[in-house]
């Protein structure tokens, strides 16, 4: 299976605080790992860095085995949703998505994309007009549109409903069957365990421990829950 | 890719738009009484040292001149402030920054349209506030006539160059605006550099190409080290 992300031994400080540690991790393709910690643990910092946000300390990160550096072509692989997504809220859906094609410098049927997230009947509405959930479908077409080979979502159900995150979820599964990696992240157990198939516990700056959903829902049962909050503060119930 | 039509999507150009003819028709306005100040200053009374500024199409020019390039220098500061300031320093560079672009490209566009449209919108404007004058004062017969290729090409030269040093503020105030991550500190600092500045113009309208000449070639350079100071923080910036 090929390595999509390769985080290799990474450092990063602000300050005199450090906040991730010699952290490594792979991702594999058509695979969706989740990163778990709690809130400050450096997931989206860790996000940030293989998108180039961020500068790295030490250690190196490689995407689609090309190494994270000041050239952004790589960037083209990639779609992100990081925090609350930002638009620019004068434009509709569909200028919105044009123009990022364009920057991404692929073709893409955009009204496809907006009814697989839901936004069908919303593509020619201001974007200023749009609820929160509404937002978030998106930023989650803008992140899939161009095709990309991995998609980072942090803590992308935020903000919707009950059925849109079901709808989510399914989307999420369908993508990485159709071969897409995705790094998705959150501090709530129960969306990581229902997307999820790996599941990488960030703590002290560094991948904790890593484990299939399934190998350790089938272990621990009802008691999975405890046992990865156990994990996420360091101490094992 | 066409970095110069996305970044365009992004502004609400009519905005703009409205905000230069509305800049215009101040400076008309203006322009209009300052045909007739003289008059009025001079009835019967002889010429006043204030006035004599008025006197002639060189003060005049001078004048208008100055008048223009304090309003466009903060109109570019404005653009600037929205397009590099509130961009680089709001939620949104999280997304321009993951673009496969190179971050000096995007912002050299940045840079070429705040300074495209000040120095375009400027140049017009002077000259069309300038003709409108000379006209007027034609058909009033209220100034005396000037060479008419000689004003036409001075004109034309002091409004181009007027046009260039008002973008150049622009970049300048958004390099200090950067520094506190503001857009009302890019256009205070606007409207300090424009304070300080614009009295030069009319220090001697007799030669106002020289000093329109000097004052862009300083601006032009000051801006061009201040985009450097931009680029490097950019390339080296962190979201």
């Amino acid at each position: 299976m090929q390595t999509i992300v390769d985080v290799n031994s990474v450092e990063k400080s602000y300050g005199l605080t450090q906040v991730i540690n010699h952290c490594s991790f792979k991702i594999y393709e058509g695979e969706i790992y989740g990163l778990l910690g709690i809130n400050g643990a450096g997931k989206t910092t860790l996000m940030k860095m293989i998108l180039g946000l961020q500068q790295i300390d030490s250690g190196r990160i490689y995407v689609l085995g090309e190494e994270v550096s000041s050239n952004p072509e790589y960037l083209s692989n990639i779609g992100s949703v990081i925090e609350n997504p930002v638009f620019y809220e004068h434009l509709n859906a569909n200028e919105l998505l044009s123009m990022h094609l364009c920057y991404m410098q692929k073709k893409a049927d955009i009204s496809k994309v907006l009814h697989l997230v839901g936004l069908g009947n919303a593509d020619r509405k201001p974007i200023s007009k749009y609820s929160l959930g509404m937002r978030q479908r998106l930023g989650l077409a803008r992140a899939i549109i161009h095709h990309p080979k991995l998609l980072i979502l942090d803590e992308p159900l935020n903000g919707l409903d009950p059925i849109a995150i079901t709808e989510m979820r399914r989307l999420m599964k369908k993508l990485a069957n159709e071969g897409m990696s995705i790094l998705l992240s959150s501090h709530i157990i129960g969306e990581i365990r229902h997307t999820a198939d790996r599941i990488g516990i960030l703590s002290d700056g560094c991948i904790k421990q890593e484990f299939f959903v399934e190998e350790k829902v089938s272990e621990f049962g009802e008691h999975f829950e405890d046992h990865v909050i156990g994990l996420m503060g360091g101490v094992k119930i | 890719m066409n970095l110069y039509k996305l970044e365009m999507m992004k502004i609400r150009l009519s905005t703009y738009l409205w905000a230069i003819f509305l800049i215009f028709a101040s400076l008309l306005a203006l322009g209009i009484l300052f045909l007739f100040i003289f008059q009025m200053e001079t009835d019967g009374n002889g010429t006043s040292e204030e006035a004599e500024l008025f006197g002639d199409w060189n003060g005049l020019l001078a004048l208008t001149t100055a008048l223009t390039f304090a309003c466009f220098s903060v109109f570019a500061a404005v653009i600037a402030a929205k397009v590099i300031i509130s961009e680089y320093c709001e939620k949104n560079a999280v997304i321009l920054l993951t673009y496969p672009v190179h971050r000096n490209a995007i912002l050299g566009t940045k840079c070429m349209i705040v300074c495209g449209i000040t120095t375009v919108s400027a140049f017009i404007s002077n000259i069309l506030v300038i003709s409108i004058m000379y006209i007027t004062a034609h058909i009033w017969g209220i100034m005396p006539q000037m060479s008419t290729g000689h004003f036409i090409l001075t004109a034309l030269l002091s409004s181009i160059l007027m046009g260039i040093s008002s973008s150049a503020v622009g970049i300048v105030s958004s390099a200090f605006g950067w520094k506190k991550h503001s857009v009302i500190a890019t256009i205070v600092c606007s409207v300090i550099i424009v304070c300080t500045i614009t009295n030069f113009i009319v220090i001697s309208p007799s030669n106002i190409i020289g000093v329109m000449l000097a004052m862009s070639a300083v601006f032009v350079a000051i801006a061009n080290f201040m985009y450097h100071v931009l680029i490097n923080k950019i390339k080296k910036m962190e979201v």
